[in-house]
């Protein structure tokens, strides 16, 4: 409605005007004798955007509609609701990131018990795999044997699976990692054909006897074999059955167990790569 | 010989790998091991059917009523496993027994599955 407004808006701008110019006047006269060119000059242009900001509506209507909604309007609602889900989504994700630092720092620096370390053991093809191998890439290690009956094939398919899962989104930067128990049958002849099976890629280790007792004890993994065995006679070898997630340092970074689904376990490796800011050194 | 020469010395390498598995002499390969394990469950399912918990202890009874289920199991699987999988199969039973115990007093139960069924 145009017409009205333009008188409205003459009569509110000049509503305020004359208290302001008179409160100049009295404080100018209370200080000094006034010269008319400077009241003059501030009488010009007094406080003009500050009348302009308090009176922004064209309409007495829009202004009444205003006062009625108060400040929340749906731009307010949605801007809440954003900023909201925003701080929301802030502090899982960093509530996440911290418990996976705990976990991974858990097992670095002074004081900590440790899990994995030095070794030297041969793989499926005769050649020698030593610790360094494995620097600058995440393994994932798991120990069994190839005459097991029920859980570590289970555990193997699984962490193919797993293996793929991580393969398909930070391919090269882990190494799968099979060591035997049972190394007096395991040759490396033996597990090639095994984990064949399971996946190409999966390294299978073994060595003497000594040399897997060693690195069992390095990563704090159980294992007994039956004592007073006669050459040739079949034997059960009981084992830990976790996979353990090692950093490309080579530190222990979490174990994985029966209660972690293929996804689940991958999602828990491929978060650890996330939060992971050291070197490396990607295969292939 | 001939054809016939071929097929009867396949059989007899297949007999001898079988032979080989069941003393533990080779590690059984994927296709050996479902075999095994599905004759293992046709086993158990007998059992179940009998109401016979431990095969090792009622050994007469197991034998009488599962006779040709007890065959494929020992002659698919290698004898350590055979053992092995009687003597879970009386602890797996324990340990649903005794959750189902817990259960009923109000326990949480965790998500850890130590069955031989494959999870997604």
């Amino acid at each position: 409605m145009p017409p009205p407004a333009a008188p409205m808006r003459a009569l509110l701008n000049a509503l305020p005007k004359a208290p302001v110019r008179s409160c100049q006047r009295l404080m100018s006269t209370s200080r000094r004798p006034t010269s008319p060119s400077v009241t003059k000059a501030q009488q010009a242009q007094p406080l003009q955007p500050f009348t302009q900001r308090r009176f922004k509506f064209k309409t007495v209507e829009e202004a009444k509609s205003r006062y009625r909604s108060g400040p929340f309007s749906w731009k307010a609602g949605l801007l809440f609701v954003g900023t909201g889900a925003g701080l929301l989504w802030y502090f899982e994700f960093e509530k996440g990131r911290m418990q996976r630092k705990r976990i991974a720092d858990a097992a670095k620096g002074v004081g900590r018990p440790k899990v994995g370390g030095p070794f030297e053991l041969i793989d499926q093809n005769g050649k020698t795999v030593t610790d360094a191998d494995l620097k600058g890439r995440y393994s994932l290690v798991y120990f069994g044997f190839s005459h097991c009956p029920d859980i570590c094939p289970e555990e193997l398919d699984k962490m193919a699976r797993m293996y793929d899962l991580v393969q398909a989104e930070r391919p090269g930067v882990m190494l799968p990692v099979f060591v035997t128990c049972d190394p007096a049958r395991d040759t490396p002849a033996v597990l090639k054909e095994y984990l064949s099976e399971f996946h190409p890629d999966f390294i299978g280790l073994t060595g003497t006897y000594d040399q897997v007792k060693a690195m069992c004890k390095a990563y704090r993994v159980y294992f007994s074999t039956p004592t007073e065995v006669k050459p040739g006679q079949d034997y059960l070898v009981d084992h830990s059955i976790y996979f353990y997630l090692m950093d490309p340092e080579g530190d222990f970074v979490e174990a994985l167990g029966r209660q972690h689904s293929p996804d689940q376990a991958a999602k828990v490796i491929l978060d650890h790569m996330k939060d992971w800011k050291g070197p490396l050194r990607i295969a292939r | 010989m001939g054809l016939f020469g071929i097929f009867s010395s396949g059989s007899d390498e297949g007999d001898k790998r079988a032979q080989e598995v069941r003393t533990g002499a080779v590690a059984p390969l994927r296709a050996e091991r479902q075999k095994c394990w599905e004759a293992r469950d046709g086993y158990f399912a007998c059992l179940d059917a009998n109401g016979i918990v431990d095969a090792l202890k009622d050994e007469k009874k197991a034998a009488k009523a599962c006779k040709s289920e007890a065959a494929d199991f020992e002659r698919d699987c290698a004898a350590q496993w055979v053992t092995y999988f009687k003597k879970w199969r009386v602890q797996d039973i324990q340990k649903k027994a005794r959750l189902k115990e817990l259960e009923a007093q109000g326990a949480n139960k965790m998500d850890i599955s130590t069955d031989f069924t494959e999870r997604k």
